[in-house]
């Protein structure tokens, strides 16, 4: 076994495990939470009939019946709704602490495993020959994306986390500036990513069907159970899973976000809470995901970022990490997957369809 | 004097200044240029070829289009869309009567202030991608460039966080960067908001004359 192989291995375990600490710590303090809120409203109750008569009709009050308002509009006969504060005590107590716990947790692993581990290498070297890997608008498309979703991120974690992180650091008067400026920010960027997912669908959807040779990779966990790299296409399981998640959850995130970003179709306060809470949600497994993904595309693997900064790869690279892609190109079937001609006479040697020396 | 004070007072005052001063400049200067007497005979409208040519290249070559729909798309979307924020949104409508012209006009509603606003944000991000991806845009472009578009995307993103106009600091902030903006207006490729109209037409005007039609 190579010793690229066993450090692979090895960071494979170590993410598995980490992902299952964060999530049997998120399970126990939701287990936690939910065992806490069940004990009270018995004893509440009970107290409330003795002391106050009319305990029945604020009890109705606070369940949300409806009564009567001069005022018409949505939901003005309700006095009080009662799930709002459910909603604000699921947002504070849970949604609050997993979203940063995760999000942490994630920063962390990621950063001891590149000091652990380091970078993944071209084991091969570089061959000196190049391969194209992304036209020009699937590179224009990937960073559009990539911005927005850097810039939707960081306001929503403001609007999400900063009364409970960022007023204690920056006070309270900073801090509401940069929850005013997030807000403008986060909603008046939020619908062009609409316009940024739709991009990616019609940009990357070619090569990104499964094939068997996806559950193949899925049940070596990419290169966790078994020897050698795992072979794969054009993208590899995880890369597929990344671009239905972009696609599936964005467009949940693009669909919530309008019923927050528009209140004026009638939507009630139920519908709103509910958008939230599935925004949050939908966003948090993105940015973790997401930042996954920037890491590997990156600094985490030699060769790798180039593919979008430049369009091409090294030919060891994609040998090493895309086989079966690799030998579709040498074989002269140019780029199946991409969805972009070969290269023009003149600026490709004849090494391949789509290969180019350096 | 407060920091907002002091943008929109004498530092928006000085880069007014600066900025009608170059334009005027830019502009005298492109006018009063000579250009050797063309002495062949007229084939057709030099006067014509120049207004034909300014109103037909608002549409874009079908030949680009195919192939660059994207940016060609997105460079519509951003001219469009900034050009519908500065002139037609309400807070701008307002500073302008107030600092400028004494009357103002009816601003946009609210969902076209929505509409223009993405145009105009999409497109300035496209359009700057495609500079620093292209191979060939990336070598054909220099500093000016990036600054200008930089500066741009600037001045939008703090206007955008200044829209409820609750904080001072947030306002001001815009506001210095308005005022940064005009003041490096005349010394950059920002100038082709107005000199396009002068380049265009008088291309248009020597191939009219010339008989042909761009």
């Amino acid at each position: 076994m190579q010793p690229a192989d066993r450090r692979d291995r090895r960071f494979h375990r170590f993410v598995v495990m980490g992902w299952m600490l964060v999530w049997v710590v998120c399970a126990a303090a939701v287990t936690v939470d939910s065992a806490a809120a069940q004990g009270q409203p018995a004893a509440a109750q009970a107290t409330a009939e003795d002391n106050n008569p009319r305990a029945n009709f604020w009890r109705a009050i606070r369940r949300g019946v409806e009564g009567y308002s001069a005022v018409q509009g949505q939901e003005t006969n309700v006095l009080i709704q009662g799930s709002g504060e459910n909603w604000r005590m699921a947002r504070e107590r849970l949604l609050v602490p997993i979203v940063s716990g995760l999000l942490g947790a994630v920063l962390v692993i990621i950063l001891l495993y590149h000091i652990l581990h380091g970078r993944i290498p071209l084991e091969g070297g570089r061959s000196g020959r190049r391969v194209r890997r992304f036209s020009l608008n699937q590179q224009l498309v990937h960073w559009f994306a990539a911005i927005l979703f850097v810039l939707l991120g960081l306001t929503g974690i403001v609007l999400l986390l900063g009364r409970s992180v960022l007023i204690p650091l920056m006070g309270k008067d900073a801090f509401a500036v940069s929850a005013s400026l997030s807000k403008e920010v986060h909603n008046l960027f939020g619908p062009i990513f609409i316009l940024a997912v739709l991009l990616m669908l019609f940009s990357y959807i070619r090569g990104n069907g499964f094939s068997r040779i996806d559950w193949l990779w899925l049940k070596r966990a990419g290169g966790l159970f078994g020897k050698g790299h795992v072979a794969a296409g054009k993208y590899n399981m995880g890369q597929k899973l990344w671009f239905w998640s972009v696609v599936l959850i964005g467009t949940v995130l693009c669909g919530s976000g309008l019923v927050l970003d528009f209140a004026v179709v009638g939507q009630e306060r139920w519908i709103m809470q509910l958008a939230q809470i599935s925004h949050v949600v939908g966003a948090v497994v993105l940015m973790v995901a997401g930042i996954g993904h920037a890491y590997i595309g990156s600094v985490g693997m030699e060769g790798a970022l180039e593919a979008m900064t430049q369009g091409e790869v090294d030919a060891n690279w994609a040998k090493e990490h895309h086989s079966l892609w690799y030998e579709q190109i040498e074989a002269g079937e140019g780029n199946p997957a991409e969805g972009t001609k070969a290269p023009q006479a003149g600026s490709a040697p004849a090494a391949g369809a789509a290969t180019s020396g350096r | 004097m407060t920091f907002l004070e002091f943008t929109e007072g004498p530092m928006w005052r000085f880069a007014a200044f600066v900025f009608l001063l170059g334009v005027f400049w830019h502009l005298a200067h492109w006018l009063m240029r000579r250009h050797p007497k063309d002495l062949s005979k007229p084939l057709g409208s030099g006067f014509a070829g120049a207004v034909g040519t300014l109103f037909r290249h608002f549409l874009p070559s079908p030949h680009f289009l195919s192939r660059n729909w994207l940016v060609t798309f997105a460079g519509y979307a951003f001219h469009l869309g900034l050009f519908a924020l500065v002139l037609f949104f309400g807070p701008h409508i307002e500073f302008i009567q107030t600092h400028i012209t004494g009357f103002g006009w009816e601003p946009m509603p609210y969902w076209g202030f929505i509409v223009a606003c993405q145009l105009a944000f999409a497109g300035l991000l496209i359009l700057w991608l495609k500079r620093v991806l292209d191979p060939v845009l990336r070598l054909i472009s220099d500093s000016g460039d990036q600054v200008g578009t930089l500066l741009t995307f600037i001045v939008m993103l703090t206007g955008c966080m200044a829209l409820m106009q609750s904080y001072d600091f947030l306002r001001a902030l815009h506001m210095l960067t308005v005022n940064l903006w005009l003041i490096y207006f005349p010394f950059s490729r920002l100038m082709h908001a107005f000199t396009w109209v002068l380049s265009r037409a008088e291309t248009g005007a020597v191939y009219g004359r010339r008989g042909s039609s761009l």
